[in-house]
């Protein structure tokens, strides 16, 4: 029990020159010595406590020492765990030594000073939604959480979503939230899905869109909402009617501020992405074959939608922006793609990216795309000359991005485009695209695009 | 002791076995045939013979290095081999026996039967008074009792070690001490007789609840002794909700009739003919609205002085009807539905964070450090702009506090989120203006480093826990503390307020828990029943119960009103819990702590008792209607006894379901006012 036996008493009351001790008192003070630390350490240990750590530290023992009215021990402030060596005397002999550094004097002096340590950040993820542990990189799996089960039996860990939905072992997996649904809740899902669905009733289509954007208590249908639009998306891809009503539901969930959509967003996008740049949307029929098409319109939304659901959620989702502009890009550059798939993809990098993916993405492909795409199109007449000019007043509306509001400026006087900008500007972007530019910019704008060439 | 007196055995003839039956037997006889002087002579007679000393015992008591040690070999060997009904109840006396015991050996300085006698028998107290043997390890020297906290709270005057005993338990152990009283019965008796209380309590032997210490059980730690304890669990309470000022109420429902209208013209519902939710106003009338005459076991207003009530105040007020329609709910019979819980990881710390907190409207988070800064963040990433324009030159999303010269170990947010408080070493608290990010107030009054600090309910006052063994209250506007509360007998190490600001509560390292009337600056409750150090505390927004964690690793539930404890809930590891927190409905308690889990518990069903079944089977699904709410759990779990000791952890039925993370140990757990969960903790490298 005594650490401290009366031998090392003895000699350390030799070191500091006392020579004669009575064994009597060497026992007593080796008693009172052992008491004395484990006092010391008691009272240290609260402040380990305090501090949430399972390491005592040095600087608990000094705060400790403070209580307790003692001098502390100076020099011996360290962050990290004090280790010891053991080196051996003799057999059976250790003796113990604080494991130092030794240090060049004239190394330490002319080494460069050390990195600034980074500052304290945190980061947020999600451990548990409504009851169930999403499988996500930050939350241990179900292995990892398996081994410490083992320790805490009965303790019902909750089932991650992919693990509990292939697990063998366990068939009889009970989903640990039972949604009960109301029979209200029930209704008014049903209710509004008919009249969203229902072309005749205008009204009535408004009144549920309206609830849905304004409603607090409709958190618990959102999946099967999130559900519907993805299946409606799906099924209807010739009609134009739908996929317009599934985008303005999609709004209305977003602009609800009562909703927490954001674990439902990931599901959220396939649709509008579909809506966006998608090859065959709404039948051939439904148009008379020298107008624009419908579904020029419909992508028009998806990418406002798109444009919403990015800058509310970009903050929060690192990886969403940088997805969504690679998949745009990706159709827009693609050739075989037909028109209406790169004038969504134009649109949505535009409205997702702003102006640095106009100069970066946008303005060193233009050309490229003006051949690849509309050239010899337009010849073709009707439905094909109205998809591009559609395709040439949208690169337009996204190239005055470059400059805003300044185009705006009507009063400033109006100069002629020089010629060699105009050569230097069809070269860059193609001729289509440069008469574009100057219809809808003038020549601040071809100004723009110039810096942004020259700027490369 | 109460209700025994030490029996007058006879013990004469020569064979000492014989002699006592036929003692007995004449005993009796005498006593059947009502010859009483006879009986009284020949007990008269025999104690003076016991007066001259038989050798067998005096011997035992001449010699008392060794006496305690074989007394209480005695005693345990009888526990251990008694009927395994009575077992439980008398094995918790061997702990009081053997503390008892080897205080008195120290005090004698008999130093090697003391260390004898602790190497012997110290390790079968160590699964459940761990902390405690710990604490008795050092004490070799008469001088140590003295400097002791165990020892001192063992031995102070009228401070009884109380052990509740079945009529049945209590006679077997009388008898065998009247047995056993030559070879040792006779010190065993001693400490029975000068330091434990043993309670008769009704019920059969198998329908006890056996807990490690059970009810109004183990030392009592209190300064007026048992009998005050009675009365002071006793006292009334008035745990309703604070009453609100009658203009107050007028000023909020005209702002809530506004918010309606306004509501209203938004969602165009008349168009469909039909209400989906009730309006701000009907929430606020019927769920949150109290005036103050309804209100009889609410606090007056005047308990609780309050400064007047502001536009912001209203605002709040609004914004909390708003929340409460808006919460995601987590009730149902028998399992309430489980909540949603944002973890919070905090990198780069180098073991340096030792306390995070939310703001009430989860829109801050303050982390107080070792290194004596308090940094504050703003969640939702916006920089925090200072009222003070030149210091908004590189504002960002984070800003330091610096003032404290010691470790910050607790932060709280006043409710309206305008301002801080920070506890540190430095034994001062410090409040901080979220506006200016500059510190206003020092308050220095406590003696020692502050644990924990609190903001109440309503803003205004606040309360501090210290190592002193002090808690205080204070007001903002003061510099002195306006209460202190005195009784733990150690730190007390964590604070919070009853919803109402009317009560205070305290948990401590002397293992109670304890309630303050604000007013009167007294104790109103004690919780005992924590075998170790009290590591969180939090009461329910419904004013009735209270949660506790230790460093025993379990959380205990209490009825307030009855100052009784309703459960005890295990599941959490061989590791500290660090933070408890209510749901808004009180239904699901949330605790965080180092075994890196996040855990959730039934509150209102399930018994607090350990699941039997073996393996993995057991489930979840608490409120088995075993056992009602209230009646102080008294349920059979006989059998459960046996998995004791093990390493492993038996979660009790109501623990609803627990979250992992990688690498990072939970300090702080926090229900928004819609019922999401907030985490926080430092990553382990």
């Amino acid at each position: 029990m005594a650490t401290w036996s009366a031998q090392t008493i003895q000699d350390i009351a030799d070191s500091v020159g006392i020579q004669q001790l009575s064994p009597a008192i060497t026992k007593d003070l080796s008693q009172d010595v052992d008491f004395r630390y484990r006092q010391i350490i008691g009272e240290s240990i609260k402040f380990m406590r305090h501090g949430k750590r399972n390491t005592l530290t040095t600087q608990d023992i000094s705060h400790a020492l403070r209580v307790l009215d003692v001098e502390p021990m100076y020099g011996y402030e360290t962050t990290r765990p004090v280790k010891y060596g053991a080196a051996s005397l003799g057999p059976g002999q250790p003796v113990y030594y604080l494991e130092e550094e030794e240090v060049d004097f004239e190394k330490l002096i002319n080494a460069p000073l050390p990195k600034v340590p980074r500052e304290v950040s945190f980061t947020a993820h999600w451990m548990a939604i409504e009851g169930v542990q999403p499988a996500i990189p930050q939350n241990p799996t179900q292995a990892d959480a398996g081994v410490r089960d083992s320790a805490t039996k009965g303790a019902t860990t909750a089932n991650s979503i992919s693990a509990s939905a292939g697990n063998q072992e366990r068939p009889s997996v009970k989903p640990l939230v039972k949604h009960i649904l109301s029979k209200e809740l029930q209704l008014y899902f049903e209710k509004v899905t008919n009249s969203l669905l229902d072309p005749s009733n205008d009204n009535l289509r408004q009144a549920a869109l309206t609830s849905l954007r304004n409603d607090s208590g409709l958190h618990q249908l959102l999946p099967y909402f999130v559900q519907f639009v993805s299946e409606k998306v799906t099924h209807n891809l010739k009609n134009l009617f739908v996929l317009e009503q599934v985008l303005e539901v999609i709004h209305s969930l977003l602009e609800n501020p009562d909703l927490f959509i954001e674990p439902y967003v990931a599901s959220l996008i396939p649709p509008i992405l579909t809506c966006l740049v998608g090859k065959r949307l709404g039948s051939s029929n439904d148009n008379d074959g020298t107008a624009l098409p419908g579904h020029f319109s419909l992508r028009d939304k998806a990418a406002a939608i798109l444009n919403l659901v990015t800058a509310k959620f970009a903050d929060s989702s690192h990886t969403l922006k940088p997805r969504l502009m690679r998949t745009c890009l990706r159709n827009f550059l693609s050739n075989d793609a037909p028109v209406g798939t790169h004038y969504g993809a134009l649109l949505a990098l535009a409205a997702i990216g702003g102006k640095e993916a106009v100069r970066v993405l946008i303005m060193p492909n233009l050309k490229s795309f003006e051949q690849n795409v509309l050239d010899g199109k337009s010849e073709e007449g009707g439905e094909k000359a109205a998809e591009v000019k559609a395709c040439y007043e949208a690169v337009g509306k996204v190239v005055r991005i470059l400059s805003e509001e300044k185009v705006k400026n009507e009063d400033e006087m109006e100069e002629e485009v020089s010629d060699a900008d105009r050569t230097e500007l069809e070269n860059f972007v193609g001729p289509g695209c440069a008469q574009e530019i100057q219809r809808v910019g003038g020549v601040q704008l071809v100004r723009k695009v110039l810096e942004v060439k020259n700027g490369k | 002791m109460s209700g025994y007196a030490p029996a007058q055995k006879p013990a004469g003839g020569e064979n000492p076995v014989s002699g006592a039956q036929l003692n007995q037997i004449v005993i009796e006889y005498l006593n059947k045939k009502g010859y009483s002087r006879t009986e009284a002579m020949l007990r008269l007679e025999s104690t003076s013979l016991d007066a001259e000393g038989r050798p067998i015992k005096s011997r035992l008591e001449d010699d008392p290095e060794t006496m305690y040690e074989k007394a209480y070999s005695l005693l345990k060997d009888w526990v251990d081999n008694s009927m395994n009904i009575y077992q439980p109840q008398l094995r918790k006396l061997l702990f009081p026996i053997f503390v008892y015991s080897y205080i008195d050996l120290v005090k004698g300085a008999y130093v090697d039967g003391a260390k004898n006698f602790f190497e012997l028998h110290s390790q079968e107290h160590m699964s459940i008074h761990g902390h405690d043997i710990q604490a008795l390890q050092s004490v070799t020297l008469p001088a140590h009792i003295e400097e002791n906290e165990l020892c001192q709270t063992f031995l102070k005057k009228g401070n009884k070690y109380r052990i509740n005993l079945t009529k049945a338990a209590k006679d077997l152990l009388l008898f065998w001490i009247e047995d056993n009283e030559a070879i040792g019965g006779s010190v065993i008796n001693k400490v029975v007789n000068e330091h434990v209380t043993l309670n008769v309590i009704q019920g059969k032997s198998t329908n006890i609840e056996i807990t490690d210490v059970g009810d109004n059980e183990g030392i009592i730690g209190h300064i007026s002794g048992s009998s005050d304890l009675a009365i002071s669990n006793t006292v009334r309470l008035k745990l309703g909700a604070l009453p609100m000022d009658k203009e107050y109420i007028a000023e909020i429902e005209d702002e809530l009739r506004a918010e309606d209208m306004k509501q209203r013209d938004d969602t165009r519902m008349e168009d469909l003919g039909v209400t989906t939710q009730p309006s701000l106003l009907d929430e606020f009338q019927q769920r949150i609205k109290r005036e103050e005459s309804e209100s009889e076991d609410a606090p007056m207003r005047d308990d609780v002085p309050l400064p007047p009530y502001t536009g912001l105040d209203i605002a709040r007020e609004v914004q909390m009807v708003k929340d409460n329609r808006a919460k995601f709910k987590l009730e149902g019979v028998p399992t309430p539905a489980l909540p949603s819980i944002a973890m919070y990881t905090f990198h780069h710390t180098h073991n340096g964070l030792n306390t995070v907190e939310f703001s009430r409207d989860g829109r801050y988070v303050a982390g107080g450090f070792a290194e004596s800064y308090v940094r504050i963040w703003d969640l939702t990433g916006k920089p925090l702009i200072s009222a003070i324009a030149q210091e908004n030159t590189h504002a960002a999303s984070s800003r330091r506090l610096i003032g404290h010269s010691g470790p910050v170990y607790s932060c709280s947010f006043s409710p309206d989120s305008r301002s801080l408080l920070t506890a540190s070493e430095d034994k001062s608290v410090r409040l901080w203006s979220l506006e200016t990010y500059t510190n206003l107030v020092v308050y220095k009054g406590h003696n020692a480093p502050v644990w924990d600090v609190a903001f109440g309910p309503y803003g205004h006052y606040f309360a501090t826990a210290s190592y002193d063994g002090t808690a205080r209250l204070w007001s903002v506007e003061q510099i002195y503390p306006l209460r202190s509360f005195v009784g733990h007998q150690s730190d007390v190490d964590c604070v919070t307020f009853h919803p109402n600001s009317a009560y205070v509560f305290t948990g401590s390292s002397d293992k109670t828990a304890r309630m303050w009337d604000i007013q009167r600056g007294a104790s109103v409750r004690l919780f005992t029943g924590h075998t170790a150090p009290i590591t969180a505390i939090a009461a329910s927004p419904d004013g009735k119960y209270l949660a506790t964690a230790a460093e025993d690793h379990t959380i205990l539930l209490w009825d307030l009103a009855a100052g009784k404890r309703i459960k005890t809930m295990r599941g959490h590891g061989k590791t500290s819990i660090w933070s408890l927190a209510f749901s808004q409905e009180s239904s699901i308690l949330v605790s965080g702590g180092a075994d890196l889990s996040v855990r959730v518990w039934n509150v209102k069903g399930g018994s607090g008792n350990p699941i039997v079944t073996e393996g993995e089977g057991a489930q979840a699904n608490g409120g088995d209607g075993g056992s009602k709410l209230g009646d102080s759990g008294t349920v059979n779990s006989v059998g459960a006894r046996s998995r004791k000791g093990g390493e492993k952890v038996v979660a009790t039925p109501d623990h609803l379901a627990v979250y992992y993370t990688k690498r990072t140990p939970i300090y702080k757990v926090h229900f928004t006012p819609r019922n999401l969960v907030m985490a926080a903790g430092a990553f382990l490298p």
